[in-house]
């Protein structure tokens, strides 16, 4: 990432405080566009492989990317600035409208608002999972997998801890003997 | 108001074990911490856990920003603070140590069958998700069409889903529940 090289703490605050501020419904979109597009810091290949990567990994997606091109830019100074950056504002604004809404919830109106907000944000999710399988399109073992996974975790409540090295190591081992 | 130590230690914990399992990002885990917080520690009710899900959603910032809602809902702002310390914390450091082999982990000619076996399961956790925060949040009829209705929208549309949520609030806030 050769587009990275030199960049200032200041610009890598400025970013990332940017693409958490503006990220409603979703922060990989702005990443996209702050980095690839404004600041030219990335190739459109080189993000997409980053992602890709940080979706590898544990953890918040959008979250690793802060790790990964702060430490590029400036070292573990770098991935505490770009954190932070996405990170702080954000939690401030989120406890601001939770309190707001904690103050107004005995009010019908708004608690009847926030019941239909949270149907739709089940919606949403279901709708992200079917957009991806979709896309994804896995073969029959892998469909056997993801059946697996919604079962154990969202039928039977099984714990996570157990259940998910289980069925990663299971996964990897099957489609490491049909490659 | 006093600092309960031994929730925030409690909840520190369970979001640091969460963080390094979070494979597919923070919808995968929402399951898991509900079973902690809902279940296990009857910290809230389950429609309660889908109303915070919603708050995080209206507001911007990364997917996390629902860990920090359910970490103030349980101990007050130390607890946001320390939800969100916890549950990006151990996966970071991860990251930050997986930099060391970036070069050697993209050019690794396995890679490529990795990714192709955690998609699937990265998507039926995220399903078990949905129907996690349905099951909470889905008390009416009308409430179940929500639920539909946004699935399909998000499913085949391109639509930002901040519009989505909006625009159920307001039919919520009209008087459809």
């Amino acid at each position: 990432m050769p587009g990275l090289v030199g960049v200032s703490r200041a610009s890598l605050l400025g970013a990332f405080l940017k693409m958490g501020l503006l990220g409603f419904g979703g922060v990989m979109p702005w990443a996209r566009r702050v980095m690839v597009d404004e600041r030219r810091w990335l190739t459109d290949r080189e993000f997409a492989e980053m992602i890709g990567m940080c979706q590898v990994l544990p953890g918040p997606n959008v979250v690793n990317m802060a790790v990964v091109i702060g430490s590029r830019a400036a070292g573990p100074a770098g991935s505490l600035v770009a954190l932070t950056g996405i990170l702080f504002v954000p939690v401030i604004i989120v406890l601001v409208l939770a309190m707001f809404y904690a103050s107004v919830a005995q009010l019908p109106m708004a608690h009847n608002a926030i019941a239909a907000a949270s149907a739709a944000g089940a919606g949403l999710i279901l709708g992200t999972a079917t957009r991806l399988l979709i896309s994804t399109r896995p073969p029959l073992r892998g469909l056997a997998m993801g059946i697996a996974a919604f079962v154990s975790i969202g039928l039977l409540h099984w714990p996570l801890l157990w259940v998910l090295p289980t069925l990663v190591a299971l996964a990897i081992a099957i489609e490491w003997r049909v490659r | 108001m006093t600092i309960d130590f031994a929730v925030l230690g409690e909840l520190a914990w369970r979001c640091a074990a969460l963080s390094l399992v979070a494979i597919g990002g923070i919808n995968a885990i929402l399951p898991e911490v509900h079973r902690a917080v809902v279940e296990l520690e009857h910290w809230m009710t389950s429609a309660q856990f889908a109303e915070l899900f919603a708050l995080a959603q209206l507001a911007p910032g990364p997917n996390a920003m629902v860990v920090a809602l359910i970490g103030w809902q349980v101990a007050g702002v130390p607890g946001a603070f320390v939800a969100t310390l916890a549950i990006c914390g151990p996966s970071s450091l991860l990251c930050y140590a997986a930099l060391h082999w970036w070069e050697r982990l993209r050019h690794w000619p396995r890679r490529a069958i990795v990714q192709r076996a955690l998609a699937p399961v990265a998507i039926g956790l995220i399903l078990a998700s949905g129907y996690t925060l349905a099951r909470g949040a889905d008390r009416t009829l009308v409430a179940a069409a929500i639920t539909i209705g946004a699935g399909l929208a998000l499913a085949f549309t391109r639509i930002n889903p901040v519009w989505v949520l909006g625009l159920a609030a307001l039919l919520g806030a009209a008087g459809w529940t």
